[in-house]
């Protein structure tokens, strides 16, 4: 009996812990994020007004939809969300399409040598993000290897380099060579469950293997190419360092306009709106199709 | 040779279907076939048998081309099938594992060969409607193969390997994955439907009792090497080697050197029985080693030696196993060898029971027992 018990509170604290730190991380600060959004700009500290406010035994809720008619009347806002959705929906594609070939060859790579190449994709974890994208600032710049390269096998006239830096193919590529890791793991650990011997009665039942490809592979890896491109387009959606740092400083994306809104501005409640709308538009869409994706693995566990 | 013989192995005019002309296949060192010829003629259900690592999955997997031989020649209706693509050979595989496609139904994995065959849709699932009839699955074609009992995924990977009509089909160990009972019903299944398509299938397996209920032939492997090829009886009662006869059932060997040698009759002196009498010619020289086989069905067991045991020896019965239908006898002869003998239950009284610490004679006549030189 005590057994029970002790196993039955086990589960339910198995079970709490990851929910209570949901609650704590996440669903509060979104709820706080939330009533802000509601608010309105002020000068002083905190820069914005109260939305509850409780004095004299008299609850006074203040919502400003001020913030909220800016984001819908001005096109600016909703103009950067369609641009930050279409550079990661690019970027994300073209991780899928340098990421699967390279999953694969790792899956299907002799179980000895997987390990090392698994490591050579996690390897670039242990420098910093932020040197990283620094790196490639370097390597893109006009004076930079890749234009001395050029110049010197004269593919380029001398003194004409391309401008890479500060144009929308650095953003892709860093954005591509940031997340590129994202996108190789869950596709490595779908395929590498793939038997082999699905190819071989594909190929013995006659599909040539451009359509054991597209008929068994890509199916059923399903599972993974949600999870990677999840993995992949929720965070280039918000990204704002590398299309601050290697982007044009036209370049509209979400993340860095709620930067620019919140700590240049000031605008806390603009930048709340901003923030829940991202959660909405983009994040929910990923959630339902997670849900989609479990109904897929069932199938392919089974 | 007339009409109705189905053994056209035993017919020198006619010509193979398959042709295996001195097959080996390396892996970097390990030679996993070795020098293997065989011919298997169109109809024939020919079973590879051997144990796990003999070589017999590899040369299986040699015919659908997922390997290439490192030397020799593999033939089709004449046509060399070396560099010949799996997807472009007129063969079909049915896998150990099934393979199935898990994310396609029933149907869907049945048409598949047939659309990549050059079917239209319609053709296809009418094709493979009537092969899922035969197996027994219409009912369950909309499933997905993770909704299926063993035993029906087992049919899917049939229907899907047979629906083409292939020219061959390989399968490995067909009824491997399946519980005893089941296993048992589905032999004779499998002979049903081979006999209704007249397809010629090459099983690979390791389980003998398989073997001899499906073969018309069977070829035992070892060691990469083919130990004998011939009808399950031929396998059984006139095995080449002590590999084969003791691979295949059960069997007595008993060592000594010739010591008569004429043209119908022979004798060998062994360390258990003595003078182990052969009433036949025995192909060998004087003096040579030879080991005689003897099927423990074939050991007569008694208290008395009787007027049949030419051959015999003395021992204790050391132990008894009931198994129903027959009683298996482990006597340890007074030399401390221990033979094995069986005896049919077929009297549900028996009057002269042999039991535990029985001084018993066991012996078998002069053409039980077979003489093997390797």
């Amino acid at each position: 009996m005590i057994n029970r018990i002790a196993s039955f509170v086990g589960v339910r604290g198995v079970i709490a812990l990851p929910m209570i730190w949901l609650l704590v991380f996440f669903l509060l600060p979104f709820i706080f994020v939330f009533v802000l959004s509601f608010s309105t700009i002020r000068n002083g500290m905190p820069p914005y007004e109260p939305v509850v406010n409780f004095k004299d035994s008299f609850l006074q809720l203040n919502i400003h939809l001020s913030s909220w008619e800016r984001f819908f009347e001005n096109p600016i806002y909703i103009g950067t969300f369609l641009s930050s959705a279409k550079t990661a929906f690019i970027a994300t594609f073209l991780t899928l399409l340098i990421g699967f070939p390279m999953a694969y060859v790792i899956a299907r790579a002799p179980e000895a040598r997987r390990h090392l190449l698994l490591m050579l994709v996690i390897l670039p974890f242990w420098t910093s993000f932020l040197l990283r994208v620094y790196a490639i600032k370097t390597i893109l710049y006009n004076q930079g290897p890749v234009n001395q390269f050029l110049m010197k096998i004269g593919i380029l006239e001398v003194n004409s380099p391309i401008q890479f830096l500060n144009t929308d193919f650095a953003v892709y590529l860093g954005i591509v060579y940031t997340y590129l890791p994202f996108m190789i793991l869950p596709l490595y650990a779908n395929l590498v469950k793939l038997e082999e011997s699905v190819l071989e009665a594909s190929s013995d039942l006659g599909a040539k293997p451009f359509w054991t490809f597209w008929q068994v592979v890509i199916p059923l890896s399903y599972p993974g190419i949600i999870a990677g491109c999840m993995l992949v387009f929720i965070p280039a959606v918000g990204e704002f360092v590398i299309p601050d740092l290697l982007g044009a400083t036209d370049t509209k994306m979400i993340g860095k306009t709620i930067y620019v809104e919140y700590f240049n501005n000031r605008d806390y409640p603009m930048a709340s709106v901003l923030s829940v709308v991202v959660l909405i538009v983009f994040v929910a869409p990923f959630l339902m199709m997670r849900k989609w994706q479990d109904k897929l693995a069932e199938v392919n566990d089974a | 040779m007339n009409a109705t013989d189905l053994r056209p192995w035993r017919d020198p005019s006619q010509k193979p279907l398959l042709q295996i002309k001195s097959v080996t296949k390396k892996f970097s060192d390990f030679v996993a076939v070795d020098d293997v010829s065989l011919d298997i003629y169109a109809g024939e259900l020919f079973c590879l048998l051997g144990g796990s690592g003999c070589g017999k999955s590899t040369l299986l997997r040699m015919l659908a081309g997922f390997e290439e031989a490192t030397e020799g020649q593999i033939l089709l209706d004449g046509e060399d099938l070396s560099g010949v693509a799996p997807h472009e050979r007129p063969t079909n595989m049915m896998f150990q594992s099934y393979a199935l496609f898990p994310h396609m139904s029933v149907l869907k994995n049945v048409m598949y060969g047939l659309v990549h065959g050059g079917m239209t849709k319609a053709e296809a699932e009418t094709t493979a409607m009537e092969m899922l009839k035969l197996v027994k699955l219409e009912k369950f074609i909309k499933r997905k193969p993770h909704q299926l009992s063993g035993g029906q995924r087992q049919r899917v990977a049939l229907a899907r390997a047979l629906v083409k009509k292939p020219r061959l089909l390989l399968l490995d160990e067909p009824l491997g994955a399946l519980d005893k009972k089941l296993r048992e019903e589905t032999q004779f299944e499998l002979i049903r439907i081979q006999e209704t398509l007249g397809v010629t299938f090459v099983v690979v397996t390791h389980d003998q009792e398989e073997a001899m209920t499906l073969a018309s032939r069977i070829g035992v492997m070892n060691d990469g090497y083919i130990e004998q090829i011939g009808e399950p009886r031929e396998i059984y009662e006139f095995p080449k080697s002590k590999f084969v006869a003791n691979f295949i059932g059960d069997v007595n060997l008993f060592e000594g050197e010739m010591i008569v040698d004429e043209p119908d009759r022979a004798a060998v002196l062994n360390d258990s029985v003595g003078e182990i009498a052969i009433t036949h010619g025995v192909s060998g020289t004087l003096g040579q080693e030879l080991t005689i086989a003897v099927r423990p069905e074939k050991l007569e067991i008694s208290k008395k030696k009787s007027a049949k045991m030419l051959n015999s020896a003395k021992g204790v019965v050391e132990d008894i196993a009931y198994l129903g239908s027959q009683s298996v006898y482990h006597v340890r002869l007074d030399s401390g060898k221990l033979v094995k003998a069986f005896r049919a239950n077929r009297v549900r009284e028996a009057e002269d029971d042999l039991t535990w610490e029985d001084r018993v004679v066991v012996g078998w006549d002069g053409s039980s027992g077979v003489v093997l030189s390797q």
